[in-house]
Order: structure tokens, then C-alpha cells, then sequence
């Protein structure tokens, strides 16, 4: 199982700072709307502050996003098998049989939890 | 609970076998009734339940996986197996054998109940028996490695070597890139008395997995054995006597190196694996 990676906060930051700024220019865009047809104006586009605003909050959610994720896995299949106990790469399951010890040992055994 | 379904989950992924983890996380998941909240996974975890308990002697917990899965699936095969399996678990093979073979005449292609008959032979000591059964499986299922995998295990508990390494030998050409079979094969070689193929899939072993331990004892061994052996007659297929030094060298530093690695081993198994690995 892959070992967790610390979580970076100020990547996280990041991400949360560009999701307001996100969300701002929506809702401004959304004012800027209802301001042009409550004038009733005929003006196309949205202003540039908007614009540069999104912009920048797309940039800063690529910027966020590249220090939150975890470092890449292994494309080779080996390293990936070579994580893999040998109990688990020699199992196999359709062939489990009953005549072991464990039916004896585990029977009056309550579980614990060890965590 | 969530992390539960998810430790559940990993370890149908990786078919270890950890029957007491299973029972510890999935009994109060079906005891209280939560696991119904898992959808689709509910019924897999039903079954990897049922058979985790039955490893552990935990047969009223197994018996209510079941009938839970009995009311779900009615006439299932794959439930009916798991039926047989639990009366393979309190001794009655006989009654097993009928239920497998009930299974196999509706649909002779079932896999898994043919699979079973195999070890239930094995359980009533009838190895010679399971062996044919098994062979007769992978005439029709050839690309099965895991029926490879057995065979070869079954030939071993036989000390049929030949066989044993024919059988690794497909389960490689089906499986290459795992290097625990290869490890496998390697040592059934060594045990043969075959030093110079073994060597070379101990290489192969460290090849897939860099350091690994047991790979790099057997490169040790083997070269160690070839050296002391009088240099053979077909001198252009064995390797020559500085390569086979050489290699000796390198996995003995490699490794001295590893036991040495901080937090590897205990002081004194680190010294006596030292020690072990010098004098030879």
C-alpha cells in the first residue's frame, strides 16, 4: 500500500484562495448580467477585471493543484510487484483449504482490536 | 466503518490471506447490519467473510454469511460453493464432493467448483488423485497460472522436482513479470542440483526486484557451489570462474550492505548474518 505523503498546506491554500477568486468573478459576471439588463444595455463581453480575475484564479488552481497531488507512481510494473508481500503475489484463492490449524487455534479466540 | 470496507476491500485486491483481520473488521460490519449500506460491494464482502471465518473455526458467523447469500442468490453455483467449502471446513468431504459435483453437472465449465473437487481430494489424502484431477483442469484451462502454481505445490509435496519445474516453467511463460515465481522455479532448480540455470534465474530475481534478499542468498549459494564443483565439460555454456567470483563478491557486499541498512535488523541478527555471509 502506498505510503501517504504529508499533505501539503500550502498547497491547499493555494487551491482554496483560487476557489474563491473562482467563484468571485462568477458571481460578479453574474451582477455584471442583471446590471447590463436592468440599464438595458446592448454591451457584449464581460470587463476586463473579471476576465484578468479568472485568469488568475485558473492559474493559481493549476499552480495549487501541482503541490497538493502526490508524487507519481511507477509505470513499470515490476517496481509495482516488487511493493507486493509474497503472500499476497503467491496467494491463491480458489484453492484455500480447510485442514489447518487455525479452525483449532482461533475457535475460542475473541479478536481484538489491535489498532 | 468506511475504513473498514476500504481495508476489506484492498485485501480482496491483493488475495492475501488474513483471515483474522477480516473477521475482526467484517463481523461487526454484518453484525450490526452496515454492510447492507456498501451496495453491490455488500455481497463480496459477504463471501470474503464467510470463508475468513471459516479458516478461523468461526462457524456460525460463516453459516450466517451464507444464508444471507442463500436469500439473495438462491441456487447460485457460486453460493452452492461456498456451501461445500463449509462442509469441506467441519469434515464432511463426502457431502462436499456431492455438492461440487452436483454444481459440475449442471455446467462442467465451472471453474471454481472444479478447482475445489482438486483440493478436497487433497484434504481426503488422495494427493496422486488431486494431481490427475488438476492435470485434467489445466488440459482445458491452460492459461490458468494459479492452477500451475498449485500443481507445481502439489508435485513438491510429492518431491516430484521434474514436474515441479515443468510447472513453474508455464506459470513464468504466463506470468513473467512477477519475480516471486521466478524465485520459485530458481529454488526448485537449486534443490535438483541444476546450479548453473538456477544462478541465472536467482539474476533474474534481482533483475525484477533490485535487493531483493532471498534472490541474492541464492546468487550466493549457487555461485559458491559452482565454484567448489570441478569446472564442468561444456565449458562455452557455464559461466567462467571470474565472472562466478565476481558475482559471489557483488551480492555478498550487496548483502552485508542491506542487513547494514539503518533500522533493517536487530543488532545481533545483523552481526550473525555478517558473520554467516563471510564464512561462505
Amino acid at each position: 500500500m502506498a505510503v501517504q505523503q504529508a499533505p501539503n498546506h500550502f498547497g491547499r491554500l493555494v487551491c482554496l484562495v483560487a476557489f474563491f477568486l473562482f467563484f468571485h468573478s462568477g458571481y460578479s459576471t453574474f451582477e455584471h448580467l442583471s446590471y447590463l439588463k436592468a440599464v438595458d444595455g446592448r454591451e457584449s463581453g464581460l470587463p476586463l477585471d473579471i476576465t484578468i480575475e479568472l485568469l488568475a484564479s485558473v492559474a493559481l488552481f493549476g499552480l495549487g493543484i501541482v503541490l497538493v497531488a502526490d508524487d507519481f507512481k511507477e509505470i513499470l510494473m515490476e517496481t509495482e510487484m516488487a511493493k507486493q508481500s509474497i503472500e499476497s503475489l503467491d496467494a491463491r484463492p480458489s484453492f484455500y483449504s480447510f485442514n489447518h490449524r487455525g479452525r483449532a487455534v482461533f475457535k475460542n479466540v475473541i479478536l481484538k482490536d489491535e489498532m | 466503518m468506511v475504513n473498514a470496507a476500504k481495508v476489506l476491500q484492498d485485501l480482496r485486491a491483493s488475495a492475501e490471506r488474513k483471515p483474522d483481520v477480516v473477521v475482526r473488521l467484517g463481523k461487526p460490519l454484518i453484525d450490526s447490519g452496515a454492510v447492507l449500506k456498501l451496495d453491490a460491494d455488500a455481497w463480496l464482502v459477504y463471501e470474503q467473510v464467510a470463508i475468513a471465518a471459516l479458516d478461523m473455526g468461526d462457524d456460525a458467523l460463516a453459516l450466517k454469511c451464507i444464508q444471507a447469500l442463500e436469500t439473495k442468490f438462491p441456487g447460485s453455483p457460486r453460493v452452492r460453493r461456498l456451501q461445500g467449502m463449509q462442509l469441506e471446513a467441519s469434515g464432511k468431504l463426502a457431502e462436499a464432493g456431492l455438492i461440487y459435483k452436483a454444481i459440475l453437472e449442471e455446467d462442467e465449465t465451472n471453474v471454481l467448483a472444479s478447482k475445489r473437487q482438486v483440493m478436497l481430494l487433497r484434504a481426503m489424502g488422495l494427493p496422486s488423485e488431486a494431481i490427475s484431477a488438476l492435470v485434467k483442469y489445466l488440459d482445458i484451462n491452460y492459461t490458468d497460472f494459479e492452477g500451475w502454481l498449485q500443481l507445481a505445490d502439489l508435485y513438491l509435496d510429492e518431491l516430484m522436482y521434474a514436474q515441479a519445474a515443468f510447472c513453474m516453467e508455464e506459470v513464468l511463460m504466463l506470468q513473467p513479470q512477477n519475480h516471486i515465481f521466478h524465485l520459485k522455479y530458481a529454488e526448485i532448480l537449486y534443490t535438483q542440483d541444476n546450479f548453473q540455470l538456477a544462478l541465472k534465474q536467482f539474476c533474474r530475481v534481482v533483475e525484477l526486484c533490485r535487493d531483493h534478499v532471498r534472490g541474492l542468498y541464492g546468487i550466493k549459494m549457487c555461485a559458491s557451489r559452482l565454484l567448489k564443483a570441478a569446472p564442468s565439460k561444456d565449458a562455452a555454456a557455464a559461466t567462467s570462474h571470474e565472472d562466478l567470483e565476481a558475482m559471489d563478491l557483488l551480492a555478498t557486499e550487496r548483502l552485508i550492505a542491506l542487513y547494514g541498512a539503518p533500522g533493517a535488523a536487530a543488532e545481533s541478527s545483523k552481526v550473525a548474518a555478517t558473520k554467516w555471509i563471510e564464512i561462505q
